[in-house]
């Protein structure tokens, strides 16, 4: 579905992605691992369309993105659900963070409409809010301003914002990295029900026993390089690549 | 009777319901609010250009807007009387001593300071912020909107900022205006300002000073709007 097709990047002199092939289906979960710092943050701008790549491709269902015109990239982009690394809620409620994606789909008109009478507090919350709320537990905090939550609850609705207006692919960059066991746990469920209902999962993460318990296709980014993809059993029981065994060993420190 | 409860009787006996003093006061609102609707229709979007694109000439609007910060009011004043004098750009459109001209003062007064405040509000705003407003399907307008929002605090302050200035403005409103008041006592344009030292220089001292607790009252009231706006997250 998602596809980035040889695919370089660099910042400046500094190549981060090098040739880098990687792709993701309806309902399965990919994970990148690899030491900070390698460029994982990097591959999931570019597979987010918002990044383009020096050379190579990126296609969505066989269209190249980079090769269409703005309004129909802007479809495709739309398509995408992006969770960050760091905090990146907007400054209003839990609801209207969710509700974001779905607001900015729609006609101005109606938008402004809205904008009006959520002035005067008539606006109810879309069904698709709640059920995203309801997906990582966050269902009773919906009135609470977002800048108060607690990073764990800000990262389970950054998950429900991504996720409210259904997107085809998912992007969670090391969504799990400051939270403790139990908000892991929702994060890590929360996947589990994004690709039951059919959504191509990437995450992003340094966590090697996550990925073992989450994910069906594992990616080693090693050097601006994936060293290795494949089903994450194999991956991590018999790695073809000399570095990734290492890497997996914990011999090959970053 | 202390000078406290002086001014307070003062204020309770003013003319209030007099032609003079509400004239007055709706020429200084009227100049200076729509002014400062005007700037901030222009600062806000070139504080959003400035900070977030890659245009050719940045560093010379950013030092535009420094230099009209700090520029003397009384030379804008004499600038805008020039270009809308007879010889002027603008001599046929006949402005001078009119509340239009008083707006164009005011507003290029108003301008450097609303973009300079929005402008650090604006690029406060942090980078994931407009990033998610992106990934989430943003395009370019929705993501400026995102980021008006996220700054609103700041861009309100700014207008806040530009409106006190506008309204405690002498020099430039006085040249260009005139201090004009009709000969039924109503003004056409005498702000509180320039009236305030009409009364003064011809020694009526307690209409000066009333006229001055108004023009505070107002600055005050305008600024308890804003910290109230700021509080409620009415726009979130
Ligand atoms: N906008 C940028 N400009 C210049 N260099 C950048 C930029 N973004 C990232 N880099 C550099 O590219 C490299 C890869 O960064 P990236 O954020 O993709 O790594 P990462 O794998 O996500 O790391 P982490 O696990 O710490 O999040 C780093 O060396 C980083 O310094
Ligand atoms: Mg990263």
């Amino acid at each position: 579905m998602l596809r980035a097709d040889s695919v370089s990047l660099a910042y400046g002199d500094e190549t981060v992605v090098d040739d880098l092939t990687l792709s993701v289906d309806s309902g399965e979960v990919v994970a990148v691992i690899g030491p900070s710092g390698v460029g994982k943050t990097t591959l999931l701008r570019l597979l987010s369309l918002s990044l383009e790549p020096d050379s190579g491709r990126v296609t969505f269902d066989d269209t190249d993105v980079w090769a269409v015109d703005e309004d129909e990239r802007l479809a495709l982009r739309r398509r995408v659900g992006m969770v960050f690394q760091e905090a990146s809620l907007f400054d209003a409620s839990v609801a209207r963070n969710v509700e974001y994606g779905l607001r900015i789909r729609r006609q101005w008109r109606e938008r402004f409409r809205e904008q009006l009478r959520s002035v005067v507090r008539l606006n109810g919350t879309a069904d698709a809010v709640e059920d995203a709320l309801e997906v990582v537990g966050m269902t009773e905090k919906i009135d609470q301003d977002a800048r108060s939550l607690s990073g764990g609850e800000a990262q389970r609705v950054s998950f429900a914002r991504a996720l409210a207006y259904d997107p085809d692919v998912l992007l969670l960059d090391e969504p799990t990295s400051d939270l403790d066991p139990r908000n892991t746990a929702v994060i890590e469920s929360a996947i589990e029900t994004a690709r039951n209902s059919g959504i191509g999962v990437v995450v992003a993460t340094h966590d090697m026993n996550q990925a073992e318990r989450i994910a069906d296709r594992v990616a080693v980014l090693l050097d601006s390089d994936l060293t290795e993809v494949g089903p994450a059993k194999a991956v991590f029981e018999s790695p073809e690549d000399e570095r990734t065994r290492k890497f997996i060993s914990g011999e090959l420190v970053y | 009777m202390t000078p406290g409860l002086a001014s307070l009787a003062l204020l309770a006996e003013f003319p209030f319901e007099s032609v003079y003093v509400r004239s007055i006061i709706f020429v200084s609102l009227y100049v200076s609010i729509i002014a400062v609707v005007l700037s901030t229709l222009v600062s806000v979007p070139i504080a959003l250009v400035v900070g977030f694109t890659d245009i050719p000439g940045k560093r010379f609007i950013k030092s535009v807007i420094n230099t009209g910060m700090g520029f003397p009011s009384v030379v804008v004043g004499l600038l805008v009387l020039f270009a809308v004098s007879n010889q002027g750009p603008l001599g046929p459109l006949e402005l001078v001593f009119t509340k239009e001209a008083m707006i164009m003062s005011q507003f290029v007064l108003a301008t450097p300071a609303i973009t300079a405040v929005s402008l650090a509000a604006v690029t406060s705003v942090e980078e994931n912020v407009r990033d998610a407003a992106r990934s989430l399907g943003g395009t370019r307008l929705d993501v400026a909107l995102v980021v008006i929002k996220e700054a609103r605090y700041g861009i309100a302050t700014a207008i806040l900022a530009g409106f006190g200035r506008a309204i405690s403005e002498v020099g430039s409103v006085l040249i260009v205006g005139g201090n004009i008041a009709g000969s039924e006592g109503v003004s056409k344009t005498r702000t509180l300002t320039t009236a305030i030292q009409l009364e003064a220089r011809q020694g009526r001292y307690e209409t000066a000073m009333v006229l001055g607790g108004v023009l505070v009252a107002i600055v005050l009231l305008v600024n308890a709007i804003v910290v109230r706006l700021g509080d409620d997250k009415v726009m979130g």
